[in-house]
């Protein structure tokens, strides 16, 4: 379990560092997609197969077909190095480590695993054990038409807008004379 | 199984801070967006994390309506980007200021 999740984290903090680091737009890409990939996995390792599985075919599937198609479409060569640049990849840097120790430092403050991977406090009726018997599927559909019923109406009226939005962008405007 | 919960959640802390390191540094339009994705993905993993310590579902409720909100970003993300690109001026977000003025 915990060689599959450090090979899995290592492979996705690498993709998070080459989507930043790399020169050329495309190997970006290729980078998230490895990141995502990973990501996947992790998911899995969480008990959470649907998302996984989400996470392939939504991410990976079709929000990266659609950026490899600008990308393609686009052509954007390679950002020009500029003197300054070396100076932001610095300060960048030195910044996402100060932020991501104050994060650790913030999220893991207070919190301490007890046995058999218990947090300590409260546990909800969703073990793996419970979810896993009803089916993991089942229960979160249970719990989004029942319990998340709002916030799933909403995401669908926002995915209306986005994609009257998008005609409304990506349509040919007439010139006016 | 246990012992994973902080490595999860420093992962979760690092993925988000490389993307916004990016954010900030980054001048092609494009790769900004993928830094997005990037720290909207590190969210869904903290999210995910959570619901699964806590033995609670609504973090993967959560995180799946993240994915619906990361697509439609993508969406019209990349109109914007290819309507910048079809009025002729260079996809550099330095260059790219003068709405500010």
């Amino acid at each position: 379990m915990s060689v599959v999740f450090g090979l899995a984290a290592v492979i996705a903090f690498m993709g998070a560092l080459g989507v930043v680091l790399s020169q050329r737009t495309i190997y970006s890409a290729m980078s998230l997609v490895l990141n995502m990939v990973a990501l996947a996995v992790l998911f899995l390792l969480l008990d959470a197969q649907f998302i996984a599985a989400v996470q392939i075919i939504v991410y990976a599937g079709a929000v990266m077909v659609l950026f490899v198609f600008i990308i393609a479409l686009l052509s954007p060569g390679a950002e020009e190095r500029l003197r300054s640049v070396e100076l932001r990849l610095l300060l960048g840097g030195v910044g996402a480590v100060a932020f991501t120790l104050l994060i650790g430092r913030l999220t893991l403050n207070g919190i301490t695993v007890g046995a058999h991977g218990r947090l300590h406090g409260a546990l909800g009726p969703f073990s793996p054990v419970a979810v896993n018997a009803h089916g993991q599927v089942q229960t979160l559909g249970d719990q989004l038409f029942t319990t998340y019923l709002l916030p799933f109406e909403v995401t669908s009226l926002l995915l209306l807008v986005a994609a009257v939005g998008a005609v409304y962008l990506s349509r040919r405007r007439r010139q006016v004379a | 199984m246990s012992g994973l919960f902080p490595g999860f959640l420093i992962l979760s802390a690092a993925m988000f801070a490389i993307g916004a390191a990016g954010v900030l540094v980054r001048r092609n339009p494009i790769v900004v967006f993928m830094c997005i994705e990037l720290m909207l993905n590190s969210a869904n993993l903290a999210l995910v994390t959570y619901a699964r310590y806590t033995h609670t579902m609504a973090g993967q409720v959560f995180a799946l309506i993240v994915i619906a909100v990361a697509a439609s970003e993508v969406v019209v993300g990349l109109a914007l980007i290819t309507g910048v690109y079809r009025s002729g001026r260079r996809l550099d977000l330095d260059e790219l200021s003068e709405m500010s003025e």
